[in-house]
């Protein structure tokens, strides 16, 4: 019998080696070899062999039963209610010992939350939109897309009779609204005449789709009867200092009534539309027309059935759409759709839900400005960003303190703390922390919460931060944060060896912190993307007011309401000729700052063949508009008084000219429907070209526009040339009062008109600074609590070198050269990243700058030098010590 | 009639731990079951119910010294507790005085 054969198969036991708990293997093992010889000897081998592979199946999980442990002393349970007030007793003592580890923890954490807070706060506010109707998900608003020869709009407004047709031709149509903007008008207090704005016409069904609650009247009819007017809360307050309103009349304009009919609640800022005032649509003269091809101009509001999907209700509309087009097109134009559509020109209808308008939806003909979801994913980021980086120093502190907190972590596990409890105590310290943070950061919000409401153009209120969802998010966050910032120190400290610990063996791997060094260089990435941005938003925003708009709109008066004045008009205007100071007046409403606005088609011959039609501004004027605003003429000449034909002349801009692609369009004449049902044509001849100017944003490139020689009583526009505005405001405004005593002086300066068409881009520019600002310094904080505790680390190196002969100088350097370092990476990686999104939010732009390379130089220097600031106080007050001191402390 | 419960598989395990004396361990126990009961039990089976019969208290254990004749690997003996042996008495009591009040004729009868 070999030696060999007495023993049991060997793969068995190594699968017991394995598979076994570990604490019962020797005995198993020493009594399944002992029960195999047994067997072996009364049974033979292969029964031994048989019953030993069963015997050790028997003991391998699951089968196998765990011993457990001997416990010589008590161990309580982590979660004992003793060893939490432990842990935070301690963690308090904790943060009592390092008042200053302790307040930039605190500070840099609360500073970030409560940036998050807020951009939480603006995040849910744009996600709210719309969504409190009762109806928000069953009410689309109508597009119309319109595409003919060269021209291509996308528009939010449709034809007037679309929402009815619909309702009556489709099952799946429950009910419509249209809206449309009505001018401000004046209405009367006591003696003076305000002007109030913000005015729709509606269907009376307004207010059944959407849900405005009325305070007074009767939702059924508030709009079905002539001279009735349906006003908000904030009106009826203001006019009647009561929401009890119906009945009451409101003078119009001075003269014309209009009996209240309806008080409703102020609208919810969260609507896309802002108006304080409606009245009825039947009064608008364009609403009762039936036709499709041509007047696109009321905002229409579909009320679906219960359980209509959109895409059926758009394929049900296209249909609707194209059988009525068809005769409408055959009417006006002489075409079939067919027709139309084989030279690729179309009209398509699509659906926006109501709740996506504000974020989702920037097309031509918005009641108002929308929001921008862009804005909120980068809002979002840059306060998850800030966040991220005041973790980041909690942790990058935490691990800097390591050597110190090491010996007690050595201390304590020597003493029979288990791991688990030593975690818990860490993370109840970072827990603490968080708290507190939280609480300081609750009260930095509300604080803050005015100019964050100035920056971000909101209301609002502080009410909201107590809605429970926003409580949910708070303590979330807390425990989140808590989690993020202390599971790293918590997890790395409670691993240690104590003999290691104690033996003092970890300084080594200290100075080997690969992550914390990581960390820091994606702290001061983010701060220097964050500089480049605002350098860069900046410069765009410099460039876009500095840049040549075509006209001049410095000491430019705008005069707003003078329809009032009706024919009186030019003697006003020749009354404010001879105020001194005054240079030049032109008397129109068409300005390159504000929105009224006139969309054209001219056709080149009277056939009025589409494929050559150019869609343009056409803009009343007079003769002294070119002059007034100091646009150029680049070829041609301008209106001419003396000359009878220019009331059909026209001048247009360098953008018309090329998108005409003739090389001579002098003389040219163009031709404009006057009338639909008539099919009257006005002709224009091109007098001159002028050079092309903005007048709109400065995102699109500008768009060409045709200026006619009629009268337009509008507004007037005064260029001025004085070194004391006000005085010559005050002697225009007595002009005024000559020919208006009811009317209040309304006016404007050019250039701020023209800047609130950039506030959106300012907006985004202040908060890049506050952000990019606070980033900086939470960034800066932990760099300062870094240096702090690296320098104490090295109290004794130090004290040894300058005893040896070190200079100041070369200990500052010594100390900060680490940091400098660190930055020098932050600014490699950062810069391309930089470069990345800056060229892409530019590219948004139609006349932009380009990215140079010193951006790059400025936003690294000033991350350096503010490194250096922050480094260097610490290294040289630890250079500066006195080496006796440091080297007795032992 | 407070008392751990002690299942009758775990009872005898507990028996052959007090018959064996001191010499009891997994092997012995094993090896004793199955001569004087004439069950064969699995290995996994007599070794589960011992750490339950020390868990509950009825038994206590320790590592013996190293022995020659299996690779020098220590065993585990295991040793009655006062506790096991007073449950064991009263299992035995009861058991006798149950035995006491059965009728005579009921255990002929169910013979038959």
């Amino acid at each position: 019998m070999k030696m060999n054969d007495t023993r049991p198969p060997r793969w068995a036991q190594w699968l017991l080696r394995q598979l076994h708990p570990e604490d019962t293997l020797e005995e198993v093992e020493g009594d399944l070899e002992e029960l195999y010889d047994y067997w072996f000897q009364r049974n033979g081998k292969t029964l031994a062999v048989l019953r030993y592979l069963f015997s050790v199946i028997s003991v391998l999980p699951p089968f196998v039963r765990k011993r457990k442990n001997e416990k010589d002393y008590y161990t309580p349970s982590n979660l004992h209610p003793d060893m939490i007030r432990n842990y935070f007793k301690i963690a308090w003592r904790n943060l009592l010992k390092n008042k200053g580890y302790a307040s930039i923890n605190i500070l840099g954490l609360s500073i970030g939350m409560a940036v998050c807070l807020l951009i939480m706060l603006f995040v849910q506010h744009e996600l709210s939109f719309d969504q409190y109707h009762t109806n928000a998900g069953k009410i689309y608003r109508a597009n119309m897309e319109i595409k003919f020869g060269n021209n291509h709009i996308d528009l939010v407004v449709v034809n007037p009779n679309f929402g009815e047709t619909a309702k009556n031709d489709i099952a799946a149509v429950e009910d419509f609204v249209r809206l449309r903007w009505s001018d401000g008008f004046l209405i009367k207090k006591g003696n003076e005449n305000i002007r109030e704005n913000r005015i729709a016409f509606a269907d009376n069904s307004l207010f059944s789709i959407f849900s405005f609650p009325f305070l007074d009247g009767n939702p059924q009819t508030a709009l079905t009867e002539p001279n009735t007017i349906v006003i908000n809360e904030s009106i009826a307050r203001k006019y009647f200092n009561s929401t009890q309103a119906v009945g009451k009349t409101l003078i119009i304009n001075d003269t014309q009534h209009r009996r209240v009919s309806g008080v409703i609640k102020d609208i919810p800022e969260n609507t896309h539309f802002q108006f304080r005032m409606f009245i009825p649509m039947f009064e608008d003269g364009g609403s009762k027309e039936k036709i499709w091809a041509g007047s696109q101009n009321y905002n229409t509001y579909i009320l679906a059935r219960e359980g209509v999907s959109a895409a059926h209700l758009n394929t049900e509309l296209s249909r609707m759409l194209d059988k009525n087009l068809d005769s409408n097109l055959q009417k006006v134009l002489g075409k079939s759709l067919s027709q139309f559509k084989a030279q690729g020109d179309f009209f398509h209808v699509s659906l926006t839900p109501l709740a996506d308008i504000h974020l989702y939806s920037n097309k031509t003909g918005e009641l108002d400005g929308n929001g921008n979801l862009q804005y909120v994913y980068v809002f979002s980021a840059i306060a998850l960003f800030i966040l991220v980086i005041a973790c980041i120093n909690f942790m990058n502190l935490a691990t800097a303190r390591m050597s110190g907190r090491a010996k007690e972590v050595g201390l304590r596990k020597s003493m029979g703390s288990l791991r688990s409890s030593l975690i818990m105590q860490f993370l109840s310290e970072s827990m603490l922390t968080t708290v507190f943070s939280m609480v300081l950061a609750v009260s930095l919000a509300l604080l803050a919460l005015p100019v964050f409401n100035e920056l971000t153009d909101k209301q609002i209120q502080v009410a909201f931060l107590a809605h429970p969802a926003v409580v949910i998010a708070l303590i979330t966050l807390t425990f989140i944060v808590g989690l993020l910032a202390g599971a790293y120190p918590a997890f790395y400290f409670s691993g240690f060896q104590p003999v290691k610990v104690l033996k003092g063996t970890l300084e080594n791997s200290f100075k080997k912190s690969m992550l914390r060094n990581g960390l820091v260089v994606f702290q001061f990435s983010a701060s220097i993307v964050l500089i480049v941005g605002t350098i860069v938003v900046y410069q765009q925003m410099d460039y876009i007011r500095g840049k040549d708009i075509g006209y001049s709109r410095e000491q430019m008066l705008v005069i707003n309401n003078t329809n009032q004045l009706g024919d009186q008009v030019q003697s006003f205007k020749n009354q404010l000729l001879t105020v001194p100071g005054v240079r030049n007046v032109t008397v129109t409403g068409f300005l390159p700052t504000n929105y009224y606005r006139n969309n054209n088609s001219f056709f080149p011959t009277q056939a009025l063949d589409t494929k050559d039609a150019v869609s343009m501004q056409k803009w009343e004027v007079d003769e002294n508009y070119i002059n007034t605003m100091n646009m150029k003429i680049v070829a041609g000449r301008n209106f001419d008084k003396t000359m009878g034909t220019d009331s059909n002349a026209m001048i247009i801009n360098e953008a018309a000219a090329k998108f005409m692609g003739q090389k001579n369009v002098l003389n040219k004449v163009f031709y404009n429907i006057r009338d639909e049902e008539t099919k009257t044509l006005n002709g224009y001849r091109i007098v001159g070209v002028v050079k092309d100017f903005n007048f709109s944003s400065l995102r699109d490139e500008v768009k060409p526009l045709a200026m006619i020689y009629r009268k337009n009583n509008a507004g007037i526009s005064v260029r001025l040339q004085s070194s004391d505005l006000p005085a010559l405001i005050g002697q225009i405004g007595d002009k005024w009062k000559l020919f208006s005593p009811g009317l209040p002086f309304e006016y404007s300066f050019m250039d701020d008109d023209f800047n609130t068409l950039y506030k959106g881009e300012e907006k985004v520019g202040n908060i890049f600074t506050v952000f990019t600002l606070l980033a900086l310094f939470i960034g800066c904080m932990g760099l300062f609590g870094l240096a702090t505790f690296m320098a104490e680390q090295r109290t004794k190196e130090i004290g040894i070198r300058k005893v040896l002969g070190a200079s100041v100088m070369g200990i500052t350097s010594l100390l900060s050269i680490n940091f400098v370092k660190l930055v020098f990476v932050a600014i490699l990686i950062a810069c391309p990243l930089a470069y990345y999104f800056m060229d892409k939010w530019l590219a948004g732009f139609a006349y932009r700058i380009h990215i140079e390379w010193w951006v790059f130089v400025v936003a690294g220097a000033l991350a350096l030098v503010i490194t250096i600031l922050t480094v260097s106080w610490q290294a040289i007050k630890a250079a500066l010590m006195n080496p006796v001191r440091s080297l007795r402390s032992e | 009639m407070k008392r751990t419960y002690l299942g009758e598989f775990e009872e005898m395990v507990l028996l052959m731990v007090a018959i064996l004396d001191q010499e009891a361990y997994g092997v012995t126990v094993n090896q004793a079951l199955e001569e004087h009961t004439g069950r064969i039990v699995a290995f996994g089976t007599v070794h589960n119910t011992l750490i339950r019969l020390e868990e509950k208290g009825f038994v206590n254990s320790k590592l013996g010294g190293a022995t020659a004749e299996r690779g020098g690997r220590r065993k585990r003996l295991f040793q009655v507790t006062a506790l096991g042996s007073r449950t064991l008495q009263e299992m035995h009591e009861l058991r006798q005085d149950l035995w006491q009040m059965v009728p005579p004729h009921t255990l002929r009868l169910s013979r038959l």
